[in-house]
């Protein structure tokens, strides 16, 4: 199963270009999004989930044309938006079965037997009879995942869904994710980079609705390997250092001296060591590379 | 801070061109508005005609209130939107965090709110101010501008409407955090003011009225209700007493319920919600952290198909309709609403304070109208718009609209769900319909009927409305301009006609009413209202398709996508069943479009004015000219009901009463199929197919004294579904000869009668009557003007199980081919004036001496027999005994079924009775202030048998005083002989009342009683109100035998045929010297009086006794045609007092008149509370101020000056006092 993004743009009407054509292709398994915050990461999974129609380029999952007939995508698509609200005065039963209705599961058993597992997959067995619109941001994100196993999908988006979530929250839901990512496709977005590197096994970097990078996240951290040099510096150099060298990152130590991690085939100079790559750098340095590219 | 939230939120508002939609819609509508009503549009329509400027205050007060009406619909928009987008945006969490006050950040918002909607409404007083001098409007319906006439209605009504509207929908939307409870507050206070109206409207105090009626207009009409058409033009608004109270109250109510809503506020954020059971609070521990687990889903199979889907939209449609019918906005509604139609039932159709039958048939016609207009449809807007964009505003859209199911399930659903409403709210017009009938002890509940009226007819003209606002919805984003679009559609289609648009083939969703009554269930029409709402319902069914298509999913994009999306996703299926609806839309269309515009020819109101112009010039040169009148007519009619036919043949015998030789008979006929032939050769020398005016030329003229005989021969064309005619009815059929038969030749009753109109037509100046002095104008009876006194003859057939009635006596009954035939015949000459009626009766007979009285009457109306029977026999005694005998052998009295405002008319020995004009009355005998009006109509129609039918006057000014003004009089003796004169207090009052409100509406010019012009409001109100106080003053005996003198004088007199000015020389006579001013001001004259009772108290007398101190205000004035008042008299004579307080002197024509002074106590007669005079005298009065000191026998409970209303005073409720106990 292979979906495959070609061309693909989109403006919207207050002339911010969400998509720049964006060509991907993705197989079974998670797939991470990885990107800041207005990266285009939401507007491209919604051009996916067929809420929104590009300006151009297509999308296929396999040989359809998922814009040509959206009924017949929409029967195996899980979408999961960012954010979402409820009808209110429903409890999370009563909202399952709605959805299962919508998703076309006509036979009362099934759809009474499907609800009941997706409630027990998510955890909200205990509190179904109640409403949704009064549970917790984790109990209604776990809602979210229990609404989109319903019709067994094959390509599953699921927009940041971990943001707001605490860890043990965050955990299971990853968990339920990939358990149910196997054999489907799981595109997945999130600025975090942690979220990707546990547990995708592809993953692309988005910013300004362009694609930067797309590789699997070993391969990532396999073609910088070696190349992450850090050193200790105090706060008030930080100016100096990041005129001379590549900083990709800098974070603050309890002593308040700053780390400053930087990127280069060999050590840049004087205390500096070298350290073991990880996703972040990679992550950093291609945003980093983006910018000073679009600057000069 | 204020200022800074104030400020944003303006140009928040400033920024949205929702702003700008509403505004320029109201002021683009009210200026096309004011344009019409000022003649802007009078080259396609009817011409405007009205005496009261368009741009008085008055007249600007309703204007620009109707406005304000749909006003109140933005304010959840505007009010609440401003408060309620905090929430909806979540910003509020943020927002309220910031460092400023709940005073500052609430006031800010209801401040913006308020201002931005004063602005937006501002739109209708500048539309008004615009429109009125649009090219092509008419300058003579407009007076000078004056800017404080547009100010003081918006300042004094609308701003003050608003502030209070506003708070009530600031708070709700601000506790329930839900713009859509905004509307439902909008919604149920205009159910309330409704239920206010109607019940402040049946109660005695005007006063208490004021109070009430949150919106002000119950307070300003107070005042200016009674204002005459040149008070209206002149005056600005009352501002004062109620008005001010009114204003302060309700503005100030406004102002209470947000500083209500700024003590219960807070910056929390969950909004408020009713809890009636309190849930205990549970603990919940999340277990199953973090674990693994193996995710194995059971198998479940997918059904996309139609069963499946359509399965789902049922679904779907239930959880709709569960989620409107638990909600509060819906609870109350119907709660409200109930409580609406149960005072609108109750209440409609009273007449003299008494009600009619609680009959299912009335309950229906009743409540479901009103309550359709004023909640059903509203409702289904709204909840039109709340259910298609409830996934939007709830924020599940995105999970919702990904799945695979189509559009078409969840239209169908939300169409399912609008319907289930619209069923639970019709019901709710049953359930209080038989709430009323058990009250009423009515329990013969015909749930069939119900059932039919609701949910077989009136059900399809809301479903065509709900598939008009789910497109609507579909392609407006926002719901609450959806709603206010649907509003603004909805009410302005009913508006088309003064545009000009009057065919209901292109007014969405109108159509012929089909409406229920016992007599004739639904009638003719219901065929005809099936074909309109099929017509209708295809084109909404093809909007509905358009709306499946085009229906949004996703996100929110600009029009050209959502066309492209539309297009593209507009699926073959669809394409073909859009093309089915379309295409028998168009067809029906096309059709009713052939059948009354090609194949029969449409005359549009502007081509009807016009070809009255026509008629006129063509044909008045004949109005003078001698013409052959009928001595003989011989009726043979054909009554077929099965299938709504007839054909009757009239022979007339025709005789030259002239003294000139008649060469030619014209007649002027209808355009029935019909056939004319005489009985002597006659030509055809004209025929005008058109006005239908022949003219026959006789080739051996007409001598005087010579007699021709023309036989007419008259059919219905065939009724079909679009054309039927009117004149027979399956049961209840009612035909007037006149509307069969020819007349001969011109009448002016075709002739306009607006002089205003006429004289953009060049024709001249009319008076709407001819003047009784001129003695050439004397040839003819109101009733007639092709004949004088006539022999009647008639036979009728009708189908076996109906009985058919015309006036005469029954010569003959009997049965041929299964149809039934009655042959009377009238046994001395009668006015050239009958009916023939036809239905399924029950019969109830009974004599008075030796006359025959005879009911016929639909089989369960027999509650009120035994009331007309009395009427009938105690009119017959004191008329016989008082005026001359009863010139007939019989009476009979025969019911029709309700239509238009008839509710009797009295042929000779024949009076046929609307079913709602008596016969389903219901009379409390316990309750004083209840009229019997079936028992008093029954004696105004008996009287006719004199007043009318033994003296009949010449069709002149003034004429009607002898008919209607005198049976008028006769029937209120006959009632104060039977009942007393409690009741006539009731019927007095009510007499007056609509007499001053009739003058305040006269189009043209309001005459004195001898000189009225057919003018209703004079001859039945006034002419009562007057003979029945000049009888007081000068005593019953007295008054009738000079009403006798003159009826023995003009008793079935040929022409001249007498006057009123001939009956006023017998009042005259009547009269004394100190009473002779009566007649002048009563019958030749306009005169008001202005009476109170200024103070008044008693004390105890040594002697047990009270003397009673009165202090009272006299005032008599005239007016002229325009209600201007004059205070002066021919000498220019006036009298002037200058009381305390008031700026102006009160003014008077000099006084020496003679008026009531009674004082009365409040007693129990036979556990009654009854009002018993201790003193009643009339006095003279010389002067405006008067003291008066009275002794009476025990204590005064009451004191008045003309305590009876027989005087007509415009404010009737001073002239009473309850006065106070003074010691010394």
């Amino acid at each position: 199963m292979k979906l495959k993004i070609s061309n693909l743009s989109k403006t919207y009407k207050n002339g911010v270009k969400a998509i720049g054509g964006v060509s991907l292709e993705i197989s079974s398994g998670m797939f991470g999004l990885l990107g800041p915050n207005g990266a285009g990461k939401s507007s491209l999974m919604r051009t996916i989930a067929t809420l929104q129609s590009p300006d151009q380029g297509t999308i296929h999952l396999d040989d359809d044309d998922i814009h040509e007939n959206k009924m017949e995508f929409r029967k195996r698509l899980g979408y999961l938006p960012q954010e979402f609200g409820v009808y209110s005065k429903m409890s999370a039963e009563d909202l399952l079965q709605y959805f299962a209705v919508l998703k076309g599961v006509s036979n009362r058993s099934e759809r009474n037997a499907i609800v009941k597992k997706a409630l027990e997959v998510t955890n909200l067995y205990k509190v179904r009879k109640k409403h949704v619109a009064k549970y917790s941001g984790g109990m209604k994100q776990r809602f979210g995942i229990a609404q989109l196993l319903l019709n067994d999908p094959r390509l599953i988006i699921v927009d940041e869904p971990t943001a707001g979530l605490d860890p043990t929250e965050r955990q299971r839901f990853l968990n339920v994710l990939r358990e149910i990512g196997t054999d489907n496709i799981v595109i997945f977005s999130t600025h975090i980079v942690d979220d990707v590197k546990e547990l995708c096994t592809d993953m692309a970097i988005l910013n300004g609705g362009k694609i930067l990078t797309h590789q699997t996240p070993v391969e990532a951290v396999r073609n910088l390997k070696g190349q992450i040099w850090n050193k200790i510096i105090q706060r008030d150099d930080l100016e100096v250092e990041e005129q001379k060298y590549k900083v990709i990152s800098s974070s603050f130590n309890q002593d308040n001296t700053v780390n400053i991690r930087v990127q280069g085939p060999e050590s840049p100079g004087v205390g500096f060591t070298q350290e073991e790559t990880n996703l972040e750098d990679v992550y950093f340095h291609t945003l980093l590379e983006e910018s000073t590219i679009s600057k000069s | 801070m204020l200022l800074k939230i104030f400020k944003f939120e303006i140009k928040y508002w400033f920024n949205n061109p929702l702003f700008y939609v509403y505004f320029g819609v109201l002021f683009a509508v009210s200026t096309l508005f004011m344009g019409m009503v000022s003649g802007m549009l009078d080259g396609v329509t009817a011409t405007q005609s009205s005496s009261a400027y368009q741009n008085s205050a008055v007249s600007l007060i309703g204007f620009i209130n109707e406005f304000t009406v749909l006003g109140f619909f933005l304010l959840p928009s505007i009010i609440g939107g401003t408060i309620n987008k905090d929430f909806s945006s979540n910003t509020s969490n943020m927002l309220y965090s910031y460092p400023f006050t709940k005073l500052h950040y609430l006031l800010g918002k209801y401040l913006s709110g308020l201002v931005i909607t004063i602005i937006v409404l501002s739109a209708v007083m500048f539309g008004a101010m615009v429109g009125g001098y649009l090219p092509g409007t008419n300058p003579e319906l407009l007076g000078e501008f004056r800017l404080l006439n547009y100010l003081q209605p918006f300042v004094l009504y609308v701003i003050p409407n608003l502030i209070f509207v506003g708070g009530i929908v600031f708070a709700v939307v601000t506790f329930s955090r839900n713009i859509a409870s905004g509307f439902v507050a909008v919604l149920v206070l205009l159910l309330v003011q409704g239920i206010a109206q109607t019940v402040l409207g049946n109660i005695d105090s005007k006063e208490i009225g004021t109070f009430l009626d949150p919106f002000g207009a119950a307070a300003n009409t107070y005042y200016t209700q009674y204002w005459t058409p040149t008070e209206q033009n002149e005056n600005l608004l009352p501002f004062e007493g109620y008005v001010i109270f009114n204003r302060l109250l309700w503005g100030g109510l406004g102002l209470l319920i947000f500083f209500g809503v700024l003590k219960g506020f807070s910056f929390t954020h969950s909004p408020f919600t009713f809890n009636f059971k309190k849930k205990k609070g549970e603990r919940i521990i999340n277990t199953n952290f973090g674990s693994m687990i193996k995710i194995k889903l059971p198998k479940i199979s997918f059904d996309y198909g139609f069963v499946s889907n359509f399965k789902a939209a049922l679904r779907l449609s239930f959880i709709d309709f569960k989620y409107v019918i638990t909600g509060w906005p819906f609870i109350i509604i119907i709660a409200i609403g109930l409580l609406f139609l149960i005072a609108v039932i109750s209440v409609t159709g009273q007449l003299f304070g008494t009600s009619l039958q609680p009959v299912t048939w009335l309950m229906l016609n009743f409540g479901a109208g009103t309550f359709s207009l004023l909640a059903l449809v509203p409702v289904t807007f709204l909840y039109a718009g709340l259910l298609m964009h409830r996934s939007r505003i709830e924020k599940i859209d995105q999970l919702v609209d990904i799945t695979p199911t189509p559009n078409w399930v969840f239209l169908v659903s939300k169409l399912f769900a609008l319907i289930k409403i619209q069923v639970i709210m019709l019901l709710m017009v049953m359930v209080a319909g038989m709430a009323i009938q058990s009250y009423n002890g009515y329990y013969s509940f015909e749930i069939d009927v119900y059932m039919m009226d609701l949910l077989g007819v009136r059900i399809w003209g809301l479903i065509a409305w709900a598939l008009l606002a789910v497109f609507i919805q579909t392609i407006i984003p926002n719901y609450l301009a959806g709603f206010f679009v649907s509003l603004a559609l909805g009410i302005g289609i009913t508006y088309l006609d003064s545009i000009g648009i009057e065919q209901d083939l292109f007014k969405y969703n109108e159509g012929p009413n089909a409406s229920y009554s016992d007599m004739v269930g639904y009638g003719r029409l219901l065929s005809r209202f099936f074909l309109y709402k099929f017509y209708w319902l295809l084109l909404g069914g093809a909007l509905f398709v358009l709306s499946i298509a085009f229906w949004k999913r996703g996100m929110p994009t600009v029009f050209k996508n959502r066309l492209r999306d539309g297009l593209s996703s507009f699926s073959l299926l669809q394409k073909l069943v859009f093309a089915v609806f379309i295409g028998g839309f168009l067809s029906i269309g096309s059709w009713i479009y052939y059948t009354n515009n090609i194949k029969n020819e449409y005359v549009s109101s502007k081509e009807r004015e016009q070809n009255l112009v026509e008629w006129e010039k063509h044909y008045k040169k004949y109005d003078e000219i001698d013409q052959p009148r009928i001595i003989d007519v011989n009726v043979t009619l054909d009554l077929v009901p099965e299938s709504r036919d007839f054909k009757a043949k009239g022979v007339f015998v025709l005789k030259n009463k002239s003294n000139s030789i008649i060469d030619s008979i014209h007649l002027n006929h209808n355009n029935l199929p019909s056939k004319f032939s005489f009985d002597q050769p006659a030509k055809l020398v004209l025929e005008d197919k058109k006005f239908n005016y022949d003219i026959y030329y006789l080739t051996k003229p007409l001598n005087p004294g010579d007699s021709i005989t023309l036989s007419v021969e008259v059919w219905n064309d065939p009724n079909t579904l679009l054309r039927s005619s009117n004149l027979v009815r399956k049961n209840g059929t009612f035909l007037n000869g006149g509307s069969i038969f020819p007349g001969i030749g011109y009448s002016s009753n075709g002739e306009l009668s607006d002089n205003k109109i006429r004289k953009k037509y060049g024709l001249p100046e009319k008076e709407r009557m001819k003047s009784a002095l001129d003695s050439a104008n004397l040839k003819n009876t109101y009733i007639s003007s092709d004949a004088d006194w006539v022999n009647f003859e008639t036979i009728v057939s009708t189908s076996k199980d109906q009985i058919a009635i015309a006036p005469g006596y029954l010569q003959k009954e009997w049965t041929e081919n299964g149809r039934r035939y009655f042959h009377y015949k009238m046994d001395r000459k009668m006015l050239n004036f009958y009916a023939f009626q036809s239905a399924k009766y029950e019969v109830f007979k009974d004599k008075w001496n030796d006359v025959n009285i005879e009911f016929y009457y639909h089989k369960g109306h027999d509650f009120n027999i035994d009331r007309m029977n009395k009427g009938v026999k105690k009119s017959l005694a004191y008329y016989s005994e008082n005026y001359s005998p009863y010139q007939h052998k019989q009476l009979r009295i025969i019911e029709f079924p309700a239509s238009g405002r008839i509710a009797a008319q009295a042929f000779a020995n024949t009076i046929p009775f609307s079913e709602t004009g008596g016969f389903l009355a219901k009379v409390d005998d316990g309750n004083e202030s209840n009229v019997d009006y079936p028992f008093t109509v029954t004696a105004h129609e008996v009287a006719h048998q004199w007043w009318a039918h033994q003296v009949i006057g010449a069709n002149v000014q003034g004429v009607t005083l002898l008919s209607e003004s005198l049976s008028e009089y006769s029937c209120l003796k006959v009632l104060e002989k039977e009942y007393g004169s409690s009741q006539m207090r009731t019927f007095l009052k009510d007499a007056l009342d609509k007499y001053l409100l009739g003058r305040a509406t006269e189009s043209s010019k309001e005459k004195a009683l001898i000189y009225n012009e057919n003018q209703q409001y004079i001859h039945y109100r006034k002419g009562s109100l007057i003979l029945y106080a000049l009888s007081d003053y000068i005593g019953e005996k007295k008054m009738n035998n000079a009403i006798k003198a003159f009826l023995e004088k003009n008793a079935f007199q040929e022409a001249p045929y007498t006057t009123s000015l001939d009956f006023l020389s017998y009042m005259k006579e009547a009269t004394p010297d100190s009473l002779q001013y009566l007649i002048n001001d009563m019958f030749e004259t306009i005169t008001l009086y202005d009476n109170s009772v200024k103070e008044t108290s008693y004390k105890k007398l040594d002697n047990g006794k009270y003397e009673v101190t009165i202090s009272a205000l006299t005032s008599k004035y005239k007016a002229d045609e325009k209600g201007k008042k004059v205070y002066k008299n021919a000498a220019g004579d006036s009298l002037a007092f200058k009381i305390e307080g008031k700026r102006k002197p009160m003014q008077s024509l000099p006084l020496a008149d003679w008026i009531d002074v009674g004082v009365f106590a409040k007693k129990e007669v036979n556990g009654v509370n009854k009002e018993v005079p201790l003193y009643l005298e009339k006095h003279r009065f010389d002067a405006i101020d008067n003291e008066i000191k009275i002794v009476v026998d025990e204590k005064p409970d009451i004191v008045g000056i003309d305590p009876y209303n027989k005087l007509i005073d415009t404010n009737s409720n001073d002239n009473r006092r309850n006065p106070d106990e003074k010691t010394d």
